[in-house]
């Protein structure tokens, strides 16, 4: 017999009026190899269908389940209940919009994050669909994949001290993916042009090194690596502009 | 509020970037004299006679009075640099507290404690710096009589910890946020700094005691 889970979750409908934030508990048997996953479909299959929350890959690809386990931000899917405590706290991701309960509207986000960044490989170039595709430097295609591998999950964001107090803060997501392009040979964009983008303190320098992105992101991406590159080289460019180089 | 629409468009700045710079210079400029001010002070353990040659050399060389002048030159631009990072508004005060308990990340709560530190090293360490700069000398006797009279001994008790404190979480930040110190090297960097923290903030603490019970 397995232990005897207990699970506070967060319950609260902003749809419905007259309703107030609350916290619910649920209890629930642990079976071998449990995800948080397994335990909220659980819940909502033979407990309480009104429970709202977010999947779809249950592999840690989507990023849909992101939520806040027992205080730190992680996926729910990549969740095992063997590695928690028997009492478990969930609670929705902090900064974004909350959608019910512990489902939050990440998508919005990211989209304006895109718009802000420029989200795009910019290139006066004309694509010629007939054409043989540009050759690229394995080590660079690597890099640009590793950090690629985000899967928008939001979890950094969530952890982030500076963007909990200031909401017009980048955050960790925005500008690893910032660093893609950079280092991206296809970007023609300059380093002024990015130093426009981020050379500020919405950008990198509003990043206080709380490093609480690095720490919880499920995907492990070298964000920390990431953000001290674009520090160095956005204050760089702003030198090189100030002796007019 | 926050407004979809601006009355002007802004023009692309290189403030924030200068900015970030000069917190981080002050900031390396203000550990190197915390390094050779308690290598001053604690020269008080060997005796006061070690501590009088000491500050005298110094004297000769008129580094007390350059420091006199670029150091609280240093520590008010550093606090005035920094502070626009500092939350000053009660909501984000809460927003910073609730992240950190939620989180109980080590980083983010070194970040708080390097916050709280700042504001009471700014009035202790400008009364420190006042009635330093009004001492005619450096000198064992008028060190050991101010320490010795009135509250000082816990003013010190309080401001030397406090200042170290910062001053390794700040060397720590300074790494971490221009990539000096990598992921990779990171668990060692803490490590390191734990370690030397600890021995600077003993040796500054013994200094203190002899501050406190040596008779000149």
């Amino acid at each position: 017999m397995g232990r005897m889970l207990t699970f506070e979750i967060f319950r609260y409908n902003p749809e419905e009026k007259g309703t107030e934030p609350r916290m619910q508990t649920y209890r629930l048997e642990e079976t071998a190899n449990m995800t948080l996953f397994i335990v909220l479909n659980r819940l909502r299959e033979e407990q309480d269908p009104s429970l709202i929350f977010d999947f779809c890959c249950r592999a840690g690809i989507c990023g849909s389940c992101g939520m806040v386990v027992n205080g730190r931000p992680r996926l729910a899917c990549q969740t095992k209940t063997k590695d928690l405590p028997d009492h478990i706290v969930l609670l929705p991701l902090p900064v974004f919009k909350l959608v019910g309960d512990l489902s939050v509207d990440t998508g919005v986000w990211f989209r304006e994050m895109y718009q802000k960044t420029e989200s795009w490989v910019h290139t006066r170039k004309v694509f010629d669909p007939s054409r043989e595709e540009e050759r690229m430097d394995n080590a660079v295609a690597e890099q640009i994949y590793e950090l690629e591998r985000c899967v928008e999950c939001g979890c950094c964001i969530s952890a982030c001290g500076t963007a909990r107090m200031r909401d017009d803060f980048l955050g960790a997501a925005a500008l690893n993916r910032v660093a893609r392009f950079v280092i991206d040979p296809r970007d023609e964009r300059t380093d002024k042009e990015y130093f426009e983008i981020i050379g500020n303190d919405y950008g990198i320098f509003g990043c206080m090194g709380l490093l609480a992105c690095e720490d919880v992101c499920p995907k492990h991406l070298p964000l920390q690596n990431q953000l001290g590159f674009l520090r160095r080289k956005m204050g760089i460019t702003a030198i090189r502009n100030l002796f007019g180089k | 509020m926050s407004v979809d629409a601006t009355m002007h468009v802004a023009r692309p700045s290189r403030r924030d970037a200068y900015l970030d710079w000069i917190q981080m210079l002050t900031g390396v400029g203000l550990v190197l004299f915390m390094a050779f001010h308690t290598l001053l002070t604690s020269s008080i353990i060997f005796g006061a006679g070690a501590l009088d040659g000491v500050a005298g050399f110094l004297e000769t060389l008129h580094l007390d009075t350059l420091a006199h002048i670029f150091v609280p030159v240093l520590f008010f631009t550093h606090f005035v640099v920094a502070a626009r990072k500092i939350p000053f508004r009660s909501d984000e005060q809460l927003a910073i507290w609730r992240d950190a308990k939620l989180l109980r990340h080590r980083d983010t709560w070194l970040w708080v404690v390097q916050a709280v530190s700042a504001m009471i090293i700014l009035v202790l360490g400008a009364i420190h710096m006042w009635t330093n700069i009004n001492d005619d000398a450096i000198l064992a006797a008028t060190s050991t009589a101010r320490v010795q009279s009135g509250g000082w001994t816990f003013f010190y008790l309080l401001l030397v910890p406090l200042v170290q404190l910062h001053v390794f979480i700040g060397v720590y930040r300074i790494g971490v946020k221009w990539g000096f110190i990598t992921d990779a090297l990171r668990p060692k960097a803490v490590k390191i700094l734990t370690i030397v923290f600890g021995c600077v903030t003993a040796l500054a603490l013994i200094a203190l005691a002899r501050y406190a019970t040596m008779t000149v």
